[in-house]
């Protein structure tokens, strides 16, 4: 278990220390920021000032060193554009994101495993089709539409809910299922795959024959063995989440780090778009992480290091 | 008949229509072991499942009776078939490592037969699991509770199969191939450890198995199947002596021996099992019957006692012996 551990940890940390990199040349490659960043008109001096103001004139190896430095100490720079340090930035928008992506998954879960495992269990029921509809209805909407349908519905025509921006806790409802819902479809069916094929595994039958009814079948042996694919579609789906939330965030002026990535993007704001970058490949690494142990509290042959 | 503990009536079994078991009828006392012999897709397994209704879904029960002390099982709805499972008929099964939990400790999974039917409290159940390894000659029995079927053998997983299927003290137990999946050194201590058991607790075996070396190992009396009905049925010494269908004695023919010259071809029936769907009239091993004439393949045979309750379905019964048994 210890060497499960640490080898899930070094992974994580080359993974991170890959995405930094791979981010910081891209951004170099996509234009120059102190063109963007001076106002119209200025001279040759001032640009060559605040270009070595700013760093951008060293050669971009050393660029790369310095960051890295940076990034050992947690030092994430300063915004070229608001000139103030990008962490700053990044933290009076990460809760509005958290907030997002977690009703998100609570929408996604909490309707999708059991949207799944009733499909599963009950295949071929007159109430698997209605359910199978709304799963696949859920998979073929584009997230903005069904943001821009719902806020019609519920805000426009009903006035139910607000339309956008954060206005008390009720703000969230709609961008979390407009988000969640694609995820939502992914769990019902990965569970309704992972629950049927257990449920054609021997052990099944072998239960039943202890004199297990089916339902105790299902819940004390089937959904056991049918979570560790969910557990790994979950790791993936926080970080496809994390990717829905820029479009999200947009539809309803949402306060997020998607919304903050599209600014900061389209001012070249490097060392801001570097932060988001940074932090969303931690969250996706840690959920990977917590994934691998989840593995190990379901399964004791990972957890003793068999296969 | 009286004092049997199965009775099997007329079992009609059907795959989209098509009879895969059709009209076996078996009895097994108590204390006996009744072999069900036949190779594979000849409805035995099936047959063993039907009992205990864990008939796959495609396969239907369609026909027949199955009275277990009287009770016909075929008729009881769901929740009266669980708790007749595990605590008045058992089965082990053909995979035993791959019939167990892989995510739970093998002693929560004896222990479960005991709690399903609310036979004592789960604390107790665990105590009583522990005390059911010791009867079967577990050694280190509270480290073998804690641990998981990976961390065990095929032998030792079926050895927790069998104390599963006996600790409610069913008065029946089915065994589908319970040796099957097993080593050959491993086959025989399986074997002999559940005759020690079924012996001392008087229970009622049904032995499902191709395998006519087990056969002899184990078995009072033998049901051979064929394509779905019953080709011969009889008392293990008799079958072994004098069959009288030809299906079984080309069996019998086709088991190795020590005595073979080595490097000589081994037995076989030529041909195969013929599919549910394609069985017309006349008896159905006509196709690959040495002693075939025109009325085999026009008239189905019915099951004839020879006396001794030994039963054959063959025009052909007395001309059996003409194949040659190996002694």
């Amino acid at each position: 278990m210890p060497r499960y551990l640490a080898s899930r940890l070094l992974q994580a940390i080359l993974t991170t220390f890959g995405v930094m990199t791979i981010v910081f040349f891209v951004m170099r490659l996509s234009g120059d920021p102190v063109l963007l960043l001076v106002p119209e008109g200025a001279t040759r001096e001032h640009i060559d000032a605040l270009r070595r103001e700013l760093g951008f004139d060293q050669p971009i190896w050393r660029q790369y060193l310095t960051f890295l430095a940076g990034l050992l100490r947690f030092e994430l720079g300063v915004s070229v554009v608001q000139r103030v340090p990008a962490w700053d930035i990044l933290a009076s928008r990460i809760p509005y994101t958290l907030a997002l992506a977690g009703a998100a998954l609570v929408v996604a879960i909490g309707l999708g495993v059991p949207a799944g495992v009733i499909m599963a269990v009950w295949r071929g029921r007159w109430f698997e089709r209605p359910i199978a509809a709304i799963v696949v209805a859920g998979q073929s909407m584009p997230t903005f539409l069904t943001g821009i349908l719902m806020i019609m519905l519920f805000a426009v025509t009903l006035r139910w809910l607000p339309s956008s921006g954060v206005d008390g806790p009720q703000s969230v409802i709609m961008p979390a299922i407009a988000l969640g819902m694609l995820s939502m479809s992914t769990f019902a069916r990965m569970a309704r795959i992972a629950v049927v094929d257990e449920l054609g595994k021997d052990y099944v039958r072998a239960g039943l024959a202890r004199g297990l009814s089916p339902g105790k079948v299902v819940t004390r042996h089937v959904l056991r063995n049918a979570s560790i694919p969910v557990v790994t579609i979950a790791a993936l789906e926080i970080g496809n989440l994390l990717a829905g939330a820029i479009i999200v965030e947009t539809v309803f002026a949402w306060p997020g780090i998607g919304q903050l990535a599209i600014q900061a993007i389209q001012s070249r704001d490097f060392l801001v778009v570097q932060a988001i970058v940074l932090f969303v490949s931690l969250v996706y690494v840690a959920v990977n992480l917590a994934a691998d142990l989840l593995y190990a509290g379901i399964d004791p042959r990972i957890r003793f290091g068999r296969s | 008949m009286t004092g049997a503990v199965l009775d099997i009536e007329r079992l009609r079994l059907e795959i989209d229509g098509a009879a895969v078991v059709d009209g076996l009828s078996l009895s097994v006392r108590q204390g006996e072991i009744v072999a069900l012999v036949g190779e594979s897709g000849c409805g035995k397994s099936l047959s063993a499942f039907a009992v205990l209704r864990l008939l796959p879904d495609a396969v239907t029960l369609a026909g027949g009776r199955i009275l277990l002390e009287g009770r016909d099982l075929a008729s009881l709805d769901l929740a009266a078939m669980a708790a007749v499972r595990g605590r008045d008929a058992s089965i082990i099964f053909q995979e035993p490592t791959a019939s167990l939990d892989p995510l739970m400790p093998v002693g929560e999974q004896i222990a479960e037969a005991l709690t399903a039917h609310g036979v004592v409290a789960p604390r107790v159940a665990m105590q009583r699991a522990r005390e059911m390894l010791v009867s079967i000659g577990i050694s280190d029995p509270d480290r073998r509770l804690t641990q998981y079927p990976f961390e065990l053998s095929g032998g030792m997983c079926q050895r927790i199969m069998i104390a599963i299927a006996l600790i409610c003290g069913p008065r029946l137990l089915i065994a589908d191939e319970p040796t099957t999946a097993l080593d050959v050194t491993i086959q025989a201590q399986i074997l002999h450890l559940i005759r020690e058991l079924v012996t001392a607790r008087s229970t009622a075996v049904l032995l499902i198995t191709h395998d006519m070396g087990v056969v002899a190992d184990m078995a009072d009396r033998v049901v051979v199947m064929y394509a779905g009905r019953v080709a011969e049925t009889a008392s293990a010494e008799a079958i072994f002596k004098a069959p009288l269908h030809p299906y079984t004695a080309l069996l019998l023919a086709s088991i190795p021996h020590a005595a073979l010259a080595p490097k000589s071809r081994l037995a076989t029936i030529e041909g195969t099992v013929p599919r549910p769907s394609s069985h017309g009239v006349g008896c159905r091993f006509a196709s690959r019957c040495p002693l075939v004439e025109d009325k085999c393949r026009k008239e189905t045979p019915p099951l004839v006692n020879h006396g001794d309750g030994h039963e054959a379905a063959c025009w052909r019964s007395h001309d059996v012996g003409m194949l040659g048994v190996p002694a």
